[in-house]
C-alpha cells in the first residue's frame, strides 16, 4: 500500500468513526446535560458532575455517584454502588476483546475508559473493524470524541442548570437513542429472544437495588439465547459458518485484501 | 477522592477481561453468549428507563415519556437512522409538554 493509499485509509476511519458517532452523540447531549443539572442543583456540585463525566464516562452510575454523593453516603458505599451499577461493562469488555487481542499494550490499558454502551453497540454493529490498526483509529476517533462531547455537555448542562426547565426531554433522549441501536439487532430471531426476555427481565427485576435487575435482564436475555440457539440445528449451522467467514475476514483483512474480507463478513452477517 | 476510588473500580471492570485475563481463555459456552449481548443489554436499558420513569418518583409524566418512546420505536423502525428516533422523541415530549 502507498503512502497516499495509507493515509486516505486511515482518514476513512477516522470519518467513518464520525459519522457512527454524530448521530450518539446528538442523542446523548440531553441525558449529559441532565447530569450536569442534577449535580449543579443537588449538594454533590457542579463540579463533581463535571469531574465524574471525565473519571466514570458511564451515565447511569454517574447520576447513581452523584445522588449518593449527595446524600453524604460513604466512600465504600459509592464505590461498591457503581462498580455495580457498571458491572455491564465487563460483558461488553469480553465481547470487545477481540479487537484488542493484538493492540499495542499502551492501548490495551488506557483505550477501554471507552468501553460504555453506545460505544460497544457501534462497533457490535460493524463487520470491518478485524484488522488492529483501524479498529484503533476507529476506536479512539469514537471513544474520545464520545468522552469530549459527554464532558462538554455535562459542564453545559452544570452552567444552565438555574434557566434549564423541568423538561421529560432531558430523560426521554438516551432511551430513545438505545431503542434505536436495538432495532437493527432484531432482525436476526437470537437477538429479538434475546432482547424480549432481557425487557421482560428488567420489569419483572425492576425493584433490585443498584442496577442488579438491569444486570439480571442482560444475563437472562444472553443465557436465553445462547440455549435456544445451541437448540436450534439451523442455528448451529450458522454459527458454525459465522465462525468459519470470521476466522477467514480475519486472516484476510491482516492480509492486503480487506474488502473481500468486509465482504465475506457482510455476507454471512446477512444470511444469519 | 470518593470518585477516583470508584473511576478505578470501573477502569478494573473495563480492562480485566481485555488485559488481564484476556475474553478468548474463558469457556467456549461464555464466548458463544457474547454475541448476544447488545441486544440484551440494550433491550434491557430501555425496558430499566420505561420502568424508572413510572415509578411514583419518576422524573417525568409515564404517559408522555411512552407515547415519544412508541413514536421513536416506529420512527427507528422504518429509518434505521440512529439520530432521527430521538429527535423524534424529544420532539413528541415537548409538543405533549407545551400543550399539557
Amino acid at each position: 500500500m502507498s503512502i497516499t493509499e495509507r493515509h486516505t485509509a486511515r482518514r476513512g476511519e477516522v470519518a467513518t468513526a464520525v459519522r457512527d458517532l454524530a448521530p450518539v452523540a446528538l442523542g446523548l447531549a440531553p441525558f449529559a446535560l441532565l447530569i450536569g443539572v442534577t449535580g449543579a442543583r443537588s449538594a454533590a456540585g457542579a463540579g463533581s458532575a463535571v469531574l465524574s463525566s471525565v473519571l466514570l464516562l458511564g451515565g447511569s452510575a454517574q447520576l447513581t455517584a452523584l445522588t449518593l454523593l449527595a446524600g453524604g453516603a460513604a466512600t465504600g458505599a459509592v464505590v461498591a454502588t457503581v462498580a455495580v451499577v457498571n458491572a455491564r461493562f465487563l460483558l461488553y469488555a469480553a465481547a470487545l476483546e477481540p479487537h484488542f487481542r493484538d493492540q499495542p499494550a499502551w492501548f490495551r490499558w488506557l483505550a477501554p475508559h471507552f468501553v460504555v454502551d453506545p460505544t460497544y453497540a457501534m462497533v457490535a454493529g460493524r463487520t470491518d473493524l478485524d484488522d488492529p490498526a483501524r479498529f484503533r483509529r476507529y476506536w479512539l476517533t469514537a471513544g474520545g470524541g464520545l468522552a469530549a462531547a459527554w464532558i462538554a455537555m455535562t459542564a453545559l448542562g452544570a452552567v444552565l442548570a438555574p434557566v434549564l426547565p423541568a423538561s421529560a426531554a432531558l430523560t426521554v433522549a438516551a432511551p430513545a437513542m438505545f431503542l434505536a441501536m436495538l432495532v437493527p439487532h432484531l432482525r436476526a430471531r437470537a437477538g429479538r429472544l434475546a432482547a424480549v426476555v432481557a425487557a421482560v427481565v428488567a420489569v419483572a427485576a425492576a425493584g433490585l437495588p443498584d442496577g442488579l435487575g438491569l444486570l439480571a435482564a442482560i444475563a437472562a436475555g444472553v443465557v436465553t439465547a445462547t440455549v435456544a440457539d445451541g437448540l436450534t440445528p439451523t442455528s448451529t449451522a450458522t454459527s458454525t459458518a459465522t465462525s468459519t467467514a470470521t476466522s477467514t475476514a480475519t486472516s484476510t483483512a491482516t492480509s492486503t485484501a480487506t474488502s473481500t474480507a468486509t465482504s465475506t463478513a457482510t455476507t454471512d452477517r446477512s444470511a444469519s | 477522592m470518593t470518585l477516583l476510588l470508584a473511576a478505578v473500580a470501573t477502569h478494573g471492570l473495563r480492562t480485566v477481561l481485555i488485559t488481564l485475563v484476556p475474553a478468548h481463555r474463558l469457556p467456549a459456552l461464555l464466548r458463544r453468549g457474547l454475541p448476544h449481548l447488545a441486544p440484551a443489554a440494550l433491550a434491557g436499558l430501555v425496558a430499566t428507563a420505561l420502568v424508572t420513569t413510572s415509578a411514583p418518583s419518576g422524573p417525568a409524566v409515564p404517559g408522555i415519556t411512552y407515547a415519544a418512546l412508541a413514536v421513536a420505536a416506529l420512527v427507528a423502525w422504518r429509518s434505521r437512522h440512529p439520530a432521527l428516533p430521538v429527535l423524534a422523541a424529544v420532539a413528541v415530549t415537548v409538543v405533549a409538554e407545551v400543550l399539557s
